[in-house]
């Protein structure tokens, strides 16, 4: 499995017809952080009818004069054991964390870490969305970032952003961050 | 060097893409697989294994194509890149290829392999019954009692299809020939041999799922390979007759329905995916 993209298919990308630059971002987290709201609301639509995700969503956004290719994944616990499925390849991740959920965080903390030993997610850079930022009880994402210990993150870039993927504060500056950062990268 | 090459690489690649080498083993993965494919926005799990699968065939394909054929990985780099492979034309032809690196296209092409055998189906009971029977085309509630009936017609169909089955494959044949697929097998013998060998591939790339599934994969594939030859039969027949009478009722493309028909080609859709599974699942 997944030997197929270093070989003859790895060449395959070159057929297709288009030139625009393509990003792929894997959009993670616990189930009810508030994935599948933050996709819609990146796509412009409706937030009102989401269920949870019991397989994976996928919407391209073009910004910036990319095309980005946002890949939601369940979060549900039986589903994150399949998670290392969809990180080959990936160039950027977002992880979003209930800010309300205080219970939670230390179960989210390591589903991060995990994430972050993984060889596929090697130097990609992070954004965590402290999401749910409109509830009272949220935690700030200063605050988030301390558990984190997103300061001991080395060889990679990350930024924490609050956010709330219902009212839309926030996501704007987030994918303003993922933009740059991709500029950069490709200039280098 | 290689820059030189890439007209002719990209020529024996498109060639190749129409040849039943090619042809008969992606054919035959889309219609065994394509049955989870529904069209819900949300994907399934399941979707992300058979994209895998794939990749794997196309690639096996490719390699030992141009190991054959005397392609280098520099020559098809460069073939890839040329601008004339980004014709309109060609990348509808290299859709499949395309594919593999491209999840939302094998998708909607796994998608539409559903429904196209769907419809199938629809016309295979049509052929047997004459009509459609009155539930599928308005949606009476005497369903079950209707259903029943289908389902001994396919039953039928099914059985049918085995005798019938040797006929029809040099019908098959005829038909790829006639199509301009430079077959290399010129009896029948060499061409099952083939066919045997690319279906024993399969069952290669579906290792990972469980022994009843597995089985299940199997004979939805007889099924289905039976249902499309019987189709190609059918569509042979027809182009025969109307050189001298114009055909009875011509097979409904669903490239030419208006907006009713098309929600009651949905019902029918419906029931005959229930059908199918039933008569499958025995
Ligand atoms: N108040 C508030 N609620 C939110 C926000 N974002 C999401 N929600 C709610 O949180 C719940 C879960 O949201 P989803 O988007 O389904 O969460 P998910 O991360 O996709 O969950 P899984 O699909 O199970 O992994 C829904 O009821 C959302 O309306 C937010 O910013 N503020
Ligand atoms: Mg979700």
């Amino acid at each position: 499995m997944g030997e197929a993209q270093k070989g003859l298919l790895s060449v395959v990308e070159k057929l297709k017809g288009t030139t625009e630059q393509e990003v792929r971002i894997v959009l993670l987290g616990l189930d009810n952080a508030g994935k599948t709201t933050l996709l819609k609301s990146l796509a412009s639509e409706d937030v009102n009818t989401i269920t949870p995700t019991q397989g994976f969503n996928i919407k391209s956004v073009a910004s910036h004069g990319m095309k980005l290719n946002v890949w939601d994944i369940g979060g549900q616990r039986k589903i994150r054991a399949f998670w290392k499925k969809y990180l080959e390849n990936t160039d950027l991740l977002i992880y979003v964390i209930d800010s309300a959920d205080k219970k939670r965080f230390e179960e989210t903390g390591l589903e991060l870490s995990e994430l972050i030993d993984e060889e596929n997610l090697k130097g990609v850079p992070v954004l965590i969305f402290a999401n749910k930022q409109d509830l009272a009880t949220a935690s700030p994402a200063s605050e988030i970032a301390e558990g984190l210990n997103l300061h001991t993150y080395r060889d990679r870039e990350w930024q924490i952003q609050a956010c709330s993927a219902v009212s839309g504060e926030g996501v704007q500056d987030g994918m303003n961050w993922i933009c740059n950062n991709i500029a950069n990268r490709k200039k280098k | 060097m290689a820059e030189d090459d890439s007209e002719w690489v990209l020529e024996s690649i498109v060639g190749f893409l129409g040849s039943p080498e090619w042809v008969i083993p992606v054919t035959d993965f889309m219609e065994n697989k394509c049955t989870v494919f529904d069209d819900e926005e949300e994907n399934k799990l399941s979707y992300t294994e058979i994209h895998q699968q794939y990749k794997n065939l196309v690639e096996k394909l490719l390699e030992n194509y141009m190991q054959e054929v005397g392609i280098n990985e520099q020559q098809f780099l460069y073939a890839c890149t040329s601008p004339f492979a980004k014709s309109k034309t060609l990348q509808i032809v290299f859709q499949p290829v395309l594919a593999t690196d491209d999840f939302q296209m094998f998708r909607s092409l796994m998608v539409q392999k559903n429904m196209e055998l769907q419809l199938q189906a629809l016309r295979v009971m049509k052929e047997r019954n004459g009509e459609l029977p009155e539930c599928l085309t308005h949606g009476a509630d005497v369903m079950t009692e209707l259903q029943q009936q289908e389902m001994k017609i396919l039953h039928q169909v099914l059985q049918k299809s085995k005798e019938e089955y040797e006929e029809e494959m040099s019908f098959r044949m005829l038909l790829d020939e006639e199509n301009g697929s430079t077959s290399s097998s010129s009896s029948d013998k060499p061409f099952r041999e083939k066919q045997a060998s690319t279906s024993s591939q399969q069952d290669s790339t579906a290792k990972e799922l469980p022994e009843s599934e597995q089985d299940q994969l199997q004979q939805r594939a007889t099924y289905l390979r039976q249902q499309r030859d019987r189709l190609h039969a059918l569509k042979k027949e027809q182009q025969k007759s109307s050189y001298n009478s114009p055909p009875e009722e011509a097979p409904s493309s669903p490239t030419e329905i208006s907006a009713e028909e098309k929600k009651r080609l949905q019902k029918r859709k419906h029931l005959a995916e229930k059908l199918k599974e039933e008569v499958i699942k025995k």
